[in-house]
C-alpha cells in the first residue's frame, strides 16, 4: 500500500486544496491525446461511462455530488452511490463510496503534458467489507484491480481521442462534498423560488 | 365488490393494546379486504401492478417519492395507497336517482365516512336556489351557470378558486391561470394547512421552499431524524427508505407525543424479514416528547453543540461552511447560549440526559437529515421551530452534502407541484410577468385570500362564488362550525370532485357537482390519450397515467372542465389556447417550460423513464436568501402551557383515513375499533381530571376570543401519549381549531397544541371491551 506525502495541493490559484486520499491499493496513468479541458469535460459526463467502459452498466446523476453507479459483468450486478469531495476542473476529483464506512475511495488527476495532451492519473483505496477484506491485502488482487484500472484508462483514452471533442461539461468546484457556485445564480438553480406549503 | 351502506353503519368502541409494529402480512391482508370491497380483483390488479411504475399511476396518498426506474418493486404500494387507489376505482356509482332520494339535508347529516363509500360521481348535478336536491344537469348549461356568475360579479375577487394537492401540474396550471385571467389571486390551497409554515421557514432561511433531499440522502444518512410525523400510517411508503438506512448503518431519533408503531419497528411485507422475522427496527432513539417541546427541544441541542465546540475547539461545528455559507452565526450563538434548561424541561418533558444522549448521536453522526410533517407545522410556532432545525442542521454543515438535509414529508401527491405550478395567492412578479409574456394579458398584482383568510371573506360576504379543484374544503379547513357558517353565504359553490363528500352538502344557495376523472382512469382527448405529471416531496416530476375505464361516460377532466369553463368566462382575455390546452395537455406543458423555472424541455424530460428531478439550488451551492447566504435565525422559546385541568389537543388521522375521508372506523395501530369518537390521554391525567376508560367526555377548547368550541360526546381512551397532551381525530375536532388561531407569518391553522378541557356529560359507557392483554398502558 502506499502512502501520500501531502494531504494538500497548490491549484493554479494558489490556494492549497484538501486531498482527501491519503493511502492507496492502485495508481495508474495513461496519456491521451486531447486538451485537458476536453479530457476533464469528457470525465464528468458520468452517464456516458457505459459507452466506454467494460464493467459499468448504467449511472444516474442524482445531482452534482453523488451519482448511482451499476456494474457488473454478464448477469452480475451491482449498484452503489458515490459521493465526489473534491472537484476543481480540468485539475482534479476525489470521491468516496456513499456508505457508512466507504468501501472504495478515490481521486482522478488530470495534467497538461508537454506534447499538449492530458495525464490522467486514477488512484483508488479499498477497503471491502467483510471477508473480503482480507483480499485486498493479498498483491495479487490489487494487481487484478489495478490491471482492471488501467483497462478503464486505456479505453476511456480510446473513446475520447476517437469522438474527438467532449460531449458535455459540468465545469462547477466542489469542496468538501459541496458545490461551490462562483456566479450568483448558475443556471441549474433557476428553479421556483417561491415557498411551497 | 360490496354494495354501499345504505345506513349509518352502528359499531361501538373495542379497545386493544396499540400495536408495537407497523405494515407486515396484515397490511396486505386488509389492503387486499378493502380493495375488494369497493371493485373487482381485476380493477384492484391493473391498479396495483401499474401504481408508481414507470407509465403508470402516481399513488394520490402521498407525495413520497419513488425508487429509480429498475429499482422499483414489482409492488411499489402500501396498504393505504392500496386503499385510496381502489377507493377512487370503485365500481360503486351515485346516479341522479341517489340524489333524488336523499336530499341536501338528508346528506348533510350524514358522516364522512358514508358520504365517501356510495362511490364515484357520474354526471354533473345542480341545486336551484332555494331546492333542498340537486338535479342532473348538462355539462354546457351546468358550466354556463357558472360563468355566468363569474362574469356578473362586481370584481373578480368576489370569487374563490380552491385547489386540492390530487390536482395534476397541468391541471393546476390551467385553474391558476383561469383565476388570473379572470382577474383575481384568490387561490387558497391545501398546502394552506399542511406545510405553510415548511415552505415559509425554509424560504426565509435557505432560499427555497422545498426539501433538499432524495431518496439516496435517506439511505445514506448516518442519522435520521423523525419529528412530528407518523409515516407508518401517513407515508407508510417512508418505512422501506428508512428501513434501507438502518441496513446501510444509519440511526434513527424519533420525537413524538405518541410512540407510534410505524415509529417502533417496520414489518416489510415485501421481504423474508418482515413476513416471517422480526422485521426491522426504526427509532434507535424515542423522545416522548409534549405536543410544540420541539423548539425547545432543537434550541438545546443548539445549545449543546455550541458547548461540546467550546470543550473541544475546532472539532463540533463546520466553521468552513459556517463561515462561507451562512449569515447571522455570531448572533444565533449568543442568543442559543441563553436557552434556559428549565424552559426546556417544561416545553419538551424530557430530561436533560435525554436530549445529551441525542446530541452524542449527532456528534458521531457525518451526515444527519431531519423529517418533520404536521406534528410540526400545524403549531403556532411552527416555523420558529422549523428555522431552529435549519440552525441545527448547518452548525455541522449538514446542508447541500450527500445524506443530508431538510425533508419536510409532504402527505398530497402533487401538493408540491401544484404549488410550484403557480397554485399560491403570493406569487411573486416573475411568474405573473411570464404569465403576461406567454399568454398577453396582465395578471392581477395585489395578493390574494388564502384559506383562512377566505373564509374570514365569506362571513363577510365578500365571496360570492367558491369553485374547488377536488377536496373537500368544509372537512379540512378549521373552525368547523365556522367554516359550515361561512360556506353557505356563497351565491354559487361548485366542486370539481371524484366523489361525495361534506363539501357538497354545505354549500351555497346555488351549487354545483362537477364529476371528473380519476386518477386511475383513461383520459382520452381529440389529440388522443393523455398523461398528466406530478412532482413529488423530492421535487422529482414525473408522468402518471390512468388505465381503467373512467367511471362514466359522463366525466369530463380536470383539466376539460377548466378548459371549458375558461371558454365561457373569459374567452378574449389575452390569447390563451384553451381549447389546444383541452385537446393536448402536451401544449399546457410547453408554456409551462417557459413560464416556470426548472421546467425547460418538459415534454421532452418528463417521458423519459421516472422523469427529472428539479434541482434544488441549496444542493447546488446556492442560497437565494436576502443575504445570499443561509441564514441562523434567533427563535424566542416557547413553552405550551395548559391551565390547570387542561390539557394540549393534537388533532391527527387515524389508520384508515386519507384526509378527510375515513374508510372505516378502525385505528388498529392504536388499537381503536368501532369509533373515531376517541380521545386518547395519558393514564396519569386522567387520574388526575376524574376521568377513566369509557368516560364521554365534550371537548371543549379555551381560545382568547372567549367563544365556546366544542366537540361532543367523545369516549375516552387511556393511551400513553406524552403526560400533558390529548389526541383525538380530525375531522371531527377541527371544531376546536379557532379560524385566528394560526402560525406566527404562515397564517396555517394551529391544528396542534390546543388548549382543551374534557367536560363529562354523564353516563359512563360500560360496554367498552378490552382485548389482548386487558387495559391499554
Amino acid at each position: 500500500m502506499a502512502h501520500e506525502e501531502d494531504d494538500g495541493r497548490t491549484g493554479g490559484d494558489g490556494v492549497v486544496r484538501r486531498r482527501p486520499l491519503r493511502e492507496r491499493h492502485v495508481e495508474e496513468t495513461v496519456e491521451i491525446a486531447v486538451p485537458v479541458r476536453t479530457a476533464y469535460n469528457q470525465w464528468t459526463q458520468f452517464k456516458t461511462f457505459p459507452r466506454f467502459s467494460a464493467v459499468v452498466q448504467g449511472v444516474e446523476q442524482v445531482r452534482p455530488t453523488v451519482t448511482a453507479w451499476t456494474i457488473g459483468y454478464g448477469p452480475l450486478r451491482h449498484r452503489f452511490s458515490v459521493e465526489i469531495l473534491e472537484q476543481d476542473p480540468d485539475a482534479y476529483l476525489a470521491w468516496r463510496g456513499l456508505e457508512q464506512h466507504p468501501t472504495h475511495e478515490g481521486e482522478v488527476e488530470f495534467r497538461p503534458t508537454e506534447s499538449g495532451g492530458t495525464a490522467i492519473t486514477v488512484r483508488m483505496f479499498l477497503r471491502p467489507p467483510g471477508p473480503a477484506k482480507a483480499l485486498i491485502r493479498s498483491s495479487r488482487v490489487t494487481e487484478l484491480t489495478a490491471r482492471l484500472v488501467r483497462g478503464e484508462l486505456v479505453r476511456f483514452q480510446h473513446f475520447i481521442e476517437g469522438l474527438g471533442q467532449e460531449g458535455g461539461a459540468w465545469r462547477g468546484t466542489i469542496r468538501n462534498g459541496r458545490v461551490q457556485h462562483d456566479t450568483p445564480e448558475p443556471p441549474r438553480s433557476r428553479v421556483a423560488q417561491w415557498p411551497v406549503g | 365488490m360490496q354494495n354501499p351502506p345504505g345506513e349509518e353503519p352502528e359499531t361501538s368502541l373495542s379497545v386493544t393494546p396499540p400495536k408495537k409494529w407497523a405494515a407486515g402480512v396484515p397490511a396486505v391482508v386488509h389492503a387486499l379486504e378493502y380493495s375488494l370491497e369497493q371493485t373487482s380483483p381485476r380493477k384492484t390488479g391493473v391498479d396495483l401492478l401499474t401504481m408508481n411504475q414507470v407509465g403508470g399511476i402516481d399513488c394520490p396518498g402521498c407525495a413520497w417519492a419513488d425508487p429509480a426506474p429498475g429499482r422499483r418493486h414489482r409492488n411499489e404500494y402500501c396498504e393505504n395507497g392500496a386503499k385510496h387507489i381502489n377507493d377512487e376505482a370503485t365500481t360503486r356509482r351515485i346516479t341522479a336517482d341517489f340524489f333524488r332520494e336523499h336530499s341536501v339535508s338528508d346528506l348533510a347529516a350524514r358522516s364522512d365516512m358514508w358520504l365517501n363509500q356510495q362511490g364515484r360521481l357520474t354526471e354533473p348535478m345542480f341545486k336551484r336556489p332555494g331546492s333542498d336536491h340537486y338535479e342532473p344537469i348538462g355539462w354546457n348549461d351546468a358550466l354556463g351557470v357558472l360563468a355566468q356568475e363569474l362574469k356578473g360579479l362586481d370584481s373578480p375577487d368576489e370569487a374563490v378558486f380552491y385547489t386540492s394537492g390530487r390536482a395534476s401540474n397541468e391541471a393546476a396550471f390551467v385553474f391558476q391561470l383561469f383565476a388570473r385571467a379572470l382577474g383575481t389571486n384568490n387561490l387558497p390551497d391545501c398546502s394552506n394547512m399542511c406545510h405553510e409554515s415548511s415552505g415559509f421557514a425554509l424560504n426565509e432561511t435557505l432560499g427555497v421552499g422545498k426539501g433538499t433531499v432524495s431518496l439516496d440522502d435517506l439511505h445514506h444518512a448516518d442519522l435520521i431524524f423523525l419529528v412530528g410525523q407518523n409515516p407508518g400510517s401517513n407515508h407508510p411508503r417512508q418505512l422501506s427508505a428508512l428501513e434501507e438506512a438502518k441496513r446501510n448503518g444509519g440511526r434513527i431519533v424519533a420525537v413524538n407525543p405518541l410512540p407510534e408503531a410505524g415509529l417502533r419497528r417496520f414489518k416489510n411485507p415485501q421481504k423474508p424479514r418482515g413476513v416471517v422475522g422480526r422485521g426491522t427496527q426504526i427509532a434507535d432513539r424515542f423522545l416522548h416528547i409534549k405536543p410544540g417541546g420541539d423548539l425547545a427541544l432543537f434550541q438545546a441541542l443548539n445549545r449543546l453543540l455550541l458547548e461540546a465546540e467550546d470543550a473541544r475547539p475546532g472539532t463540533v461545528l463546520d466553521h468552513d461552511f459556517i463561515d462561507a455559507h451562512t449569515s447571522g452565526f455570531e448572533e444565533f450563538a449568543r442568543h442559543a447560549r441563553t436557552v434556559d434548561w428549565d424552559d426546556v424541561r417544561a416545553a419538551t418533558g424530557l430530561t436533560r440526559e435525554e436530549i445529551e444522549k441525542v446530541r452524542d448521536e449527532v456528534l458521531g453522526s457525518e451526515r444527519v437529515v431531519v423529517c418533520w410533517a404536521m406534528g410540526i407545522t400545524q403549531h403556532k410556532h411552527g416555523v420558529p421551530t422549523i428555522r431552529e432545525i435549519v440552525n441545527f442542521l448547518m452548525l455541522r454543515g449538514n446542508l447541500g452534502r450527500a445524506g443530508t438535509g431538510v425533508c419536510p414529508v409532504r402527505g398530497h401527491s402533487n401538493v408540491q407541484g401544484d404549488r410550484t405550478m403557480g397554485i399560491w395567492e403570493q406569487m411573486p412578479d416573475s411568474f405573473l410577468d411570464a404569465l403576461q409574456e406567454e399568454f398577453g394579458f396582465d395578471p392581477p398584482r395585489p395578493h390574494g385570500l388564502d384559506s383562512v383568510k377566505s373564509i374570514k371573506a365569506m362571513l363577510e360576504g365578500r365571496v360570492k362564488v367558491f369553485l374547488a379543484l377536488a377536496g373537500n374544503f368544509v372537512r379540512a379547513a378549521p373552525d368547523s362550525d365556522v367554516t359550515e357558517k361561512a360556506m353557505p353565504s356563497c351565491r354559487l359553490t361548485a366542486h370539481i370532485s371524484t366523489k361525495l363528500n361534506r363539501s357538497h352538502t354545505v354549500c351555497g344557495d346555488t351549487a354545483l357537482i362537477l364529476p371528473t376523472l380519476g386518477r386511475t382512469e383513461r383520459d382520452v382527448q381529440a389529440d388522443g390519450e393523455q398523461f398528466v405529471t406530478v412532482e413529488n416531496s423530492m421535487s422529482e416530476v414525473h408522468t402518471s397515467q390512468g388505465r381503467l375505464e373512467p367511471a362514466s361516460r359522463m366525466l369530463l377532466s380536470e383539466v376539460a372542465i377548466l378548459c371549458r369553463l375558461a371558454r365561457l368566462s373569459v374567452d378574449g382575455v389575452g390569447d390563451i389556447p384553451w381549447a389546444k390546452f383541452e385537446g393536448d395537455y402536451g401544449t399546457i406543458r410547453d408554456s409551462i417550460s417557459r413560464i416556470v423555472p426548472g421546467f425547460h424541455d418538459f415534454n421532452a424530460r418528463v417521458t423519459r423513464p421516472g422523469g427529472f428531478q428539479l434541482p434544488n439550488p441549496v444542493n447546488e451551492g446556492v442560497f437565494r436568501t436576502e443575504t445570499g447566504k443561509a441564514r441562523f435565525t434567533c427563535n424566542d422559546p416557547v413553552v405550551p402551557r395548559a391551565p390547570e385541568g387542561h390539557l394540549l389537543l393534537q388533532t391527527l388521522r387515524s389508520h384508515d383515513q386519507w384526509n378527510t375521508v375515513p374508510y372505516t372506523n378502525n385505528d388498529r395501530y392504536r388499537g381503536i375499533h368501532g369509533s373515531r369518537h376517541v380521545v386518547l390521554v395519558n393514564p396519569a391525567d386522567l387520574s388526575a381530571l376524574g376521568l377513566a376508560q369509557g368516560d364521554r367526555v365534550d371537548l371543549v377548547s379555551v381560545w382568547e376570543d372567549g367563544t365556546e368550541r366544542r366537540a361532543e360526546n367523545f369516549e375516552v381512551v387511556p393511551y400513553p401519549a406524552a403526560k400533558g397532551s390529548a389526541a383525538a381525530y380530525y375531522p371531527e375536532t377541527n371544531v376546536l381549531v379557532p379560524l385566528d388561531s394560526v402560525a406566527d407569518m404562515s397564517n396555517q391553522p394551529t391544528s396542534k397544541g390546543l388548549v382543551v378541557r374534557l367536560e363529562p356529560v354523564g353516563d359512563r359507557v360500560r360496554d367498552v371491551r378490552t382485548t389482548g392483554a386487558g387495559r391499554p398502558r
